[in-house]
């Protein structure tokens, strides 16, 4: 199987990402570079994030691989599936340098169990 | 037996072939932030512009079974990801392509036997340190490691923060040792970095480490400022290389030695 690229001809290029799994959320970062706070909008449900942000500037890359023609990405666009669920209300996020941060506080919870 | 990974010195136009003069060597290969990747393709960027004495070219490449069927291309040229440049007093390795984790130990012996032929006095890896709160920090911190008695004196000399305690992993670990089995002074370099996100920011705080040792006169003013640019070419390459991490055993960079005093 060829692993799917990381851009598309839709001028939307994949984002790297990371998904933190902490003990009551998931922190997922993203690295948007070229993208000012105002251009970023998040959207969860209780078990995906997706994230749109234009660029500042597009990026355009010539004679490249298999284009080999020009090619203009404007955007990244990614959705992620979270491992379990979450309360996307309560989520918050930052942005800084580039990097967004998404806190997903989960859905599940905490039972204390009686010891007998 | 033949040997699993070759440096192979191109007897180009231009190319010094043997006539090295105790160089100094840096090397960038893809780790954490690809720190060492960055900093070094920006190295040997500045260095191509110099003058005919200090112009750094295309001095050689390296080739393994061991290392994916892939070639690069750039201006229409064929190339390999796994190149060496240099002139008679600075030699730079660096790498296109991620190192498959089964080619880091003959990789990383091939190149420690290379450096000895050449007579290197000094072999600097550059990395990254991955911190947690990288995106509170506006200019990361350098720390190093030494492979010798020498090498630690010189670190302190130049007042560079040694680390103390914890483990290392990846080829720059393995170069570290397989230098000093060879008798050969080498210096990690590590600024502090994002784990999974290419950082131009640490990049920069290596070069500017990395003068103290070898005084290149590199203003990291343009690396800071294409930052971005630099993030966008380097997504592929830092995928790749986050894929190999848990194999090469990144993850124990983290944990603490059971001997730490």
């Amino acid at each position: 199987m060829i692993e799917k690229a990381t851009w598309g001809y839709d001028g939307n290029l994949e984002p790297l990402y990371e998904v933190e799994e902490r003990e009551e959320e998931f922190l997922v970062t993203f690295d948007l570079p070229r993208v000012r706070r105002e251009d970023v909008e998040v959207n969860t449900t209780k078990d995906t994030v997706e994230v749109v942000a234009r660029m500042s500037r597009a990026i355009c890359w010539e004679h490249w691989g298999s284009v080999q023609r020009k090619i203009t990405f404007q955007a990244f666009r990614k959705r992620i599936r979270l491992p379990e669920q979450v309360e996307p209300e309560k989520a918050s996020a930052i942005f800084k340098n580039g990097i967004l941060q998404i806190n997903l506080p989960k859905a599940r919870r905490k039972v204390v169990v009686p010891i007998t | 037996m033949e040997e699993l990974v070759r440096v192979v010195e191109e007897e180009g136009e231009g190319n010094k072939g043997e006539g090295y003069k105790n160089p100094i060597v840096v090397a960038g290969l893809p780790d954490v932030g690809l720190v060492g990747t960055i900093a070094v393709s920006y190295i040997v960027e500045k260095l191509e512009m110099r003058t005919e004495k200090e112009k750094c070219r295309e001095i050689g490449y390296i080739e393994s079974d061991l290392f994916p069927p892939v070639m690069v291309i750039h201006e229409g040229r064929l190339k390999s990801p796994f190149r060496i440049y240099g002139n008679e007093s600075v030699v730079v390795v660096l790498s296109e392509a991620a190192v498959p984790p089964n080619a880091v130990y003959p990789l990383t012996r091939a190149l420690a036997d290379w450096f000895k032929r050449i007579g290197a006095r000094l072999v600097i890896p550059i990395t990254g340190l991955p911190v947690a709160k990288r995106i509170e920090i506006s200019k990361p911190e350098v720390f190093a490691v030494g492979n010798s008695e020498e090498a630690v004196r010189w670190l302190k000399e130049k007042q560079v923060e040694v680390l103390e305690e914890g483990f290392i992993a990846g080829s720059y670990a393995l170069m570290l040792r397989e230098c000093g089995k060879r008798r050969t002074n080498a210096i990690s370099l590590l600024a502090q970095c994002f784990p999974v996100y290419p950082d131009p920011g640490a990049a920069a705080s290596a070069i500017e480490s990395l003068e103290q040792f070898l005084n290149l006169g590199i203003d990291v003013g343009e690396l800071l400022e294409k930052g971005e640019e630099i993030k966008l070419k380097a997504r592929d390459l830092m995928r790749q290389t986050a894929l190999s991490a848990p194999e090469m055993q990144k993850g124990v960079e983290q944990d603490i030695p059971i001997m730490y005093r």
